[in-house]
């Protein structure tokens, strides 16, 4: 969840509060916000939001703006108006519908920058860009000194080779080519534009480039410093919604320092021509339903009451008689899709702590699943039979299931990311664990009984997934003088206690020593294998006594017997 | 008149001639174990009727790699000599194909190759060139694995060159196994000498009483003889559960005392269960390939099973169906939703409990399961852990009762004394709710998070009543219930550290 680096005295000036600054107490004051305080030190204070939904709170005005409410400082809605037309208007080129089809765009004027406020602007600009801009894939946000730009713009595209420019923070003109291959962010964010032919590109009237979205500003028009400046917000993206929000926040920030905000109109050329003004600061209006609100939080909270709280939460609220509220939802509010987002609110302004817990009145009778009823009869058994149990990571490695047990050509259900090469696929047995466990306690006292009950994946074309799960128990011994029919003799005890009859046969199996290995059956059902593990096995995990053991499938031995 | 253990008294007997012997002698004569003699030696020296002198001798042998290299010589001199055959300069992916080597030989033997100074890597433009001046002449390391071949030797034997072909060698694993063995030799010292004697003269005692004793009447005749019961024993071990397995086994007879009943489900899962019918959208940044864990093969499954289901979880995200919301307004994939995943949350197991035809309303359930995160594993992250997750499904659930679920499990569950409440986010309920309970010593725990789940998530899967969504983090229980630190321990491979587990 995202973690907010804000100024503590500047969080206390917007919110027109004082704050407590022992941290326990400041989060009870953000739980308000979802918000945990991580760290304070002198002003540096990082806030971690926990709420991945809200982007409106990943900056400190947007904190400060809910808990003024909170607080009693400010109530109702924080109304935001678009004063006026800002003159500028872009063209789309219909060549980006299929590349970065959207843009939105506005203009804050005299802008008072210093040092902090960039810094906090960057700060916003990168969370979004990363979180909710799905790392500038969904959306990412461009800012730039009005001052510099000549009007009207454009948004279009051109081939990588034939545009250059320099880009921000540089000092030499590339092409765009070049910045996407060489300049640290075209690495990072390179691959979203990359595949396509020609790439998305912003320009004014006179051909200069603002910047290639959503690599890189260019250093020319694309810098932003201290002093009083009209900004130029722009946002690129392929989810039209996500793009007009990310506009809106980045422009409510800026206009919650007391600048005022002009629209912009884009032209788009898709299917049937239109133009759209932005930033959209509309309002939402949602009708509540008292009842729903009492029957949700299991009180009986009285419509006045229901209203202040609500406006606590920054909502603007009318009574229209009976059980109904018009609930008028702020613009940046772009989470509430549901009643419930409101009612959540309300429980949150009433404090959870002051919601009375009481237990369900309904009667039901606990139960295990028969299955685990079964597995736990073998975890018995075993134990009783003096096997100490142990557990094991079920992701493993065709090395562990495969190549160190002498076996070749088998397959297991592999991950297509995995993040090491030691946790690559699904285990598809237990034995190599169990055999992985024992060669790292070589210096521990012998003799030493192990085993696991575990879940185990394996291709299934029959199934709706592809795969199937099976729970498998294995079991090994080693001391120097284990052999087969020590196994054997705890597999004949694990089989009359779990009350069932097996019939071992003769087989092969390259794990195990010819001639010391047999297949288990029960009921005609092959439910697993008993040996003598290969010496071979035992030199390649650096083991020097003699192992034997067995596994069996409960999932068909529970079907069996 | 020193009272002798029988042991103590046939290692005295056996060393009465010549005064010393070793533990071969002294085992071939006695027919004891090892370790009896050790026992009895160990108790007599304490007393200083005995001396005991050692000597360690190093033995080597080629390990499963040394043999191999014997065969075929190390990596870097395959790579060096065909090198040189391809004229003494060549590109790194020439390089690779000439030497024939496997990738991991390969690498290892340009690491050593490098080390060793055979091989020079030059830039040229942007290749990257391999150049090699002459056949580098054996080395210590070769000559030591020539010399051992199939023989066991002795490391004192060893030339002081081989010695340091040795220290190369060590570096490497399983090339060369070294094997420490311990020479011991039992000395009696005056007082000992003496002594046998008088051990010698003594009556017989008797020290293991027998059925045939017991049965013939004879054991009143005979003298047993006495134990020292402070003498060290050989140790052994019970057969038990995993302690942290034995903890969530705990849990469960908890839960479902508390009258939850267990889900199911499968380990590798739909998106569409983990992921869409709990409302996330699907370009959620939990779904990215950094958190969540995809299937290579087979990559997707069929979900025709549960068209109905699909459908309206797909009208619900586009625009909201009928669940009064607005829904996430973007166009949801069908390709998206049957693609397989590693189960990434316990709530996976509720989706599929509310679409179960043995669903029972009102009802409770709960399930302990194994889910993965693609994280790297450290002291405080694993790719695979256990979730405590459940329902509460019936008519009139309201969040106050999803409260008292949450006091009672901190009460009951972890032993908290106080609870503390705070709003929370779950994309998948709301009203959401963290759960932080407080013990006496431990402070402040954040040990739970619930909700109630959406309209969005209900509607769709056919469940008209509140459902109550809840989930405990059992491994942070766990480890400050026993103290460790280390989220890997939870999974420990440490025998030693499982047998001496307490249970209480």
């Amino acid at each position: 969840m995202p973690v907010i680096e804000v100024l503590f005295n500047d969080l206390q000036r917007l919110v027109k509060a004082d704050l407590p600054r022992n941290l326990a107490e400041l989060t009870d004051i953000l739980s308000y916000v979802k918000g945990e305080a991580v760290s304070l030190e002198e002003d540096a204070l990082s806030i971690e939001i926990k709420d991945g939904n809200r982007p409106d709170l990943w900056c400190v005005e947007g904190i400060a703006r809910e808990l003024k409410g909170a607080l009693g400082v400010e109530e109702g809605l924080r109304e935001y108006v678009v004063k006026g037309f800002s003159g500028i208007s872009m063209e789309v080129d219909p060549r980006l519908e299929n590349i970065r089809p959207f843009i939105g765009c506005a203009v804050v004027k005299e802008v008072h920058l210093t040092s902090e406020v960039i810094r906090e602007l960057m700060h916003l600009q990168d969370k979004l860009d990363q979180t909710y801009g799905r790392r500038r894939r969904r959306a990412s946000i461009g800012l730039y000194n009005l001052g510099l730009i000549t009007p009207p713009l454009q948004f279009d595209v051109a081939k990588p080779e034939d545009v250059s420019f320099v880009p921000l923070g540089g000092e030499v003109e590339m092409t765009l080519r070049e910045i996407v291959e060489s300049h640290p962010k075209g690495i990072e964010y390179g691959h979203l534009v990359k595949k396509h032919e020609r790439w998305p590109i912003l320009r004014d009237s006179k051909e200069k480039v603002l910047s290639i979205p959503p690599i890189i500003n260019s250093n020319n028009l694309g810098k932003i410093s201290e002093g009083e400046e009209d900004i130029f917000v722009e946002v690129t993206g392929t989810d039209y919604r996500t793009v007009l929000n990310t506009l809106k926040i980045v422009t409510l920030s800026l206009a919650d320092r007391g600048e005022e905000i002009f629209s912009t109109q884009v032209r788009y050329p898709y299917g049937e021509e239109r133009v759209v003004s932005t930033p959209n600061l509309s309002v939402k209006e949602v009708r509540l339903d008292l009842n729903y609100v009492n029957q949700i939080l299991g009180l009986s909270l009285k419509v006045d009451m229901v209203l202040k709280l609500l406006k606590r939460a920054r909502y603007n609220v009318k009574w229209s008689g009976g059980s109904s509220i018009e609930v008028t939802v702020p613009c940046y509010r772009m989470d509430v899709m549901h009643q419930l987002d409101i009612i959540e609110d309300v429980a949150i302004m009433y404090g959870y702590n002051n919601l009375k817990p009481r237990w369900p009145q309904q009667i039901t009778f606990g139960k295990i699943s028969d299955f685990e009823a079964f597995s736990d009869a073998t975890r018995e058994v075993m134990t009783g039979l003096g096997f100490q149990e142990t557990l094991s990571f079920s992701l493993s490695n065709d090395e562990q299931l495969f190549r160190k047990m002498n076996l070749k050509g088998e397959k297991a259900v592999e991950l297509l990311n995995p993040t090491s090469l030691r946790f690559t696929c699904l285990q598809s047995w237990l034995i190599p664990s169990l055999m992985d466990f024992l060669s790292k306690n070589t210096h521990v006292e012998y003799p030493q009984r192990i085993f696991e009950v575990g879940d185990c994946v394996v291709p299934d074309e029959a199934s709706e997934t592809g795969v199937q799960n099976i729970r498998k128990l294995a079991c090994l011994i080693t001391h120097s003088n284990s052999n087969f029919s020590e196994i054997k003799a705890s597999l004949n005890a694990f089989s009359i206690n779990m009350g069932f009859k097996h019939q071992l046969f003769e087989s092969t199996h390259k794990s195990f020593i010819e001639g010391r290995v047999g297949t288990i059956f029960v009921q005609k059902k092959q439910v697993g294998i008993i040996g003598e593990i290969n010496p071979l096995i035992l030199e390649m995990w650096g083991l020097e006594n003699p192992v034997t053991g067995f596994e069996v499938n409960l999932s068909t031995l529970m079907n069996a017997t | 008149m020193v009272e002798l253990h029988h042991l103590e008294r046939k290692l005295l007997l056996i060393l009465k001639d010549g005064n010393e012997a070793d533990l071969e002698t002294i085992q071939r004569r006695t027919g004891l174990p090892e370790a009896s003699i050790s026992r009895a030696s160990l108790w007599l020296s304490s007393k200083n009727y005995l001396e005991v002198r050692e000597k360690e001798e190093v033995f080597l042998q080629l390990g499963s790699e040394g043999r191999r290299f014997l065969e075929e010589g190390l990596p870097e001199r395959r790579l060096i000599k065909r090198l040189i055959e391809a004229g003494g300069k060549s590109s790194i992916e020439e390089a690779k194909r000439l030497s024939r080597l496997s990738e991991e030989d390969f690498n290892v033997a340009i690491g050593w190759a490098r080390k060793k100074g055979w091989l020079h890597i030059k830039k040229e433009g942007n290749r990257t060139l391999f150049i090699v001046q002459k056949e580098p002449e054996e080395g210590f390391d070769e000559l030591l694995i020539a010399s051992l071949g199939e023989q066991t030797r002795s490391l004192r034997e060893l030339s002081s060159l081989l010695v340091k072909g040795l220290t190369e060698l060590s570096t490497r694993p399983n090339v060369v196994h070294q094997k420490r063995e311990v020479e011991r030799r039992y000395i009696l010292s005056e007082e000992g000498l003496k002594l046998i004697d008088e051990v010698k003269n003594a009556p017989q005692e008797l020290s293991q009483l027998t059925p045939e004793l017991i049965k013939s009447g004879q054991w009143r005749k005979l003298k047993l003889r006495k134990y020292n019961i402070q003498a060290p024993v050989e140790n052994v071990w019970p057969g038990k559960k995993q302690a942290y397995k034995r903890f969530l086994d705990d849990l469960k007879w908890k839960l479902v005392a508390l009258g939850f009943r267990e889900m199911e489900g499968p380990l590798v899962e739909f998106a569409f269960f983990n992921c869409d019918a709990l409302f996330m959208p699907q370009d959620h940044p939990a779904r990215e390939i950094h958190d969540i864990y995809y299937i290579k093969q087979p990559s997707s499954g069929d979900l025709s099973a549960h068209s109905t289901l699909v459908n309206n979880v797909k009208a619900t995200h586009e625009g909201g169906w009928k669940t009064g919301s607005s829904g996430w307004g973007y166009k949801f994939s069908l390709e998206e939703t049957r693609r397989l995943i590693l189960r990434s949350q316990g709530t996976a197991l509720s989706a599929r409990m509310l679409v179960d035809k043995e669903l029972e309303i009102p009802g409770k359930y709960y399930s302990l399961s194994r889910c993965y995160r693609p994280d790297v594993v450290d002291r405080t992250h694993l790719t695979e852990f256990n979730q405590a997750e459940g329902i509460v499904i019936g008519e009139g659930l309201t969040f106050r009762d999803l409260l008292g679920i949450l006091e009672m499990f901190a009460t009951e569950i972890a032993g908290a004394e106080k609870v503390k409440f705070r709003p929370d986010y779950f994309p998948f309920t709301e009203p959401s709710v963290e759960l932080s309970a407080y013990k006496e010593g431990a402070g402040w725990l954040e040990f739970g998070g619930a909700g109630m789940f959406r309209q969005e998530v209900t509607l769709p899967l056919g469940i008209e009543v509140p459902v109550i969504a809840w989930g405990l983090g059992v491994d942070r229980l766990f480890m400050m219930k026993t103290g460790i630190n280390d989220i890997r321990e939870l999974f420990t491979q440490d025998l030693e550290w499982l047998r001496k587990q307490r249970l209480t």
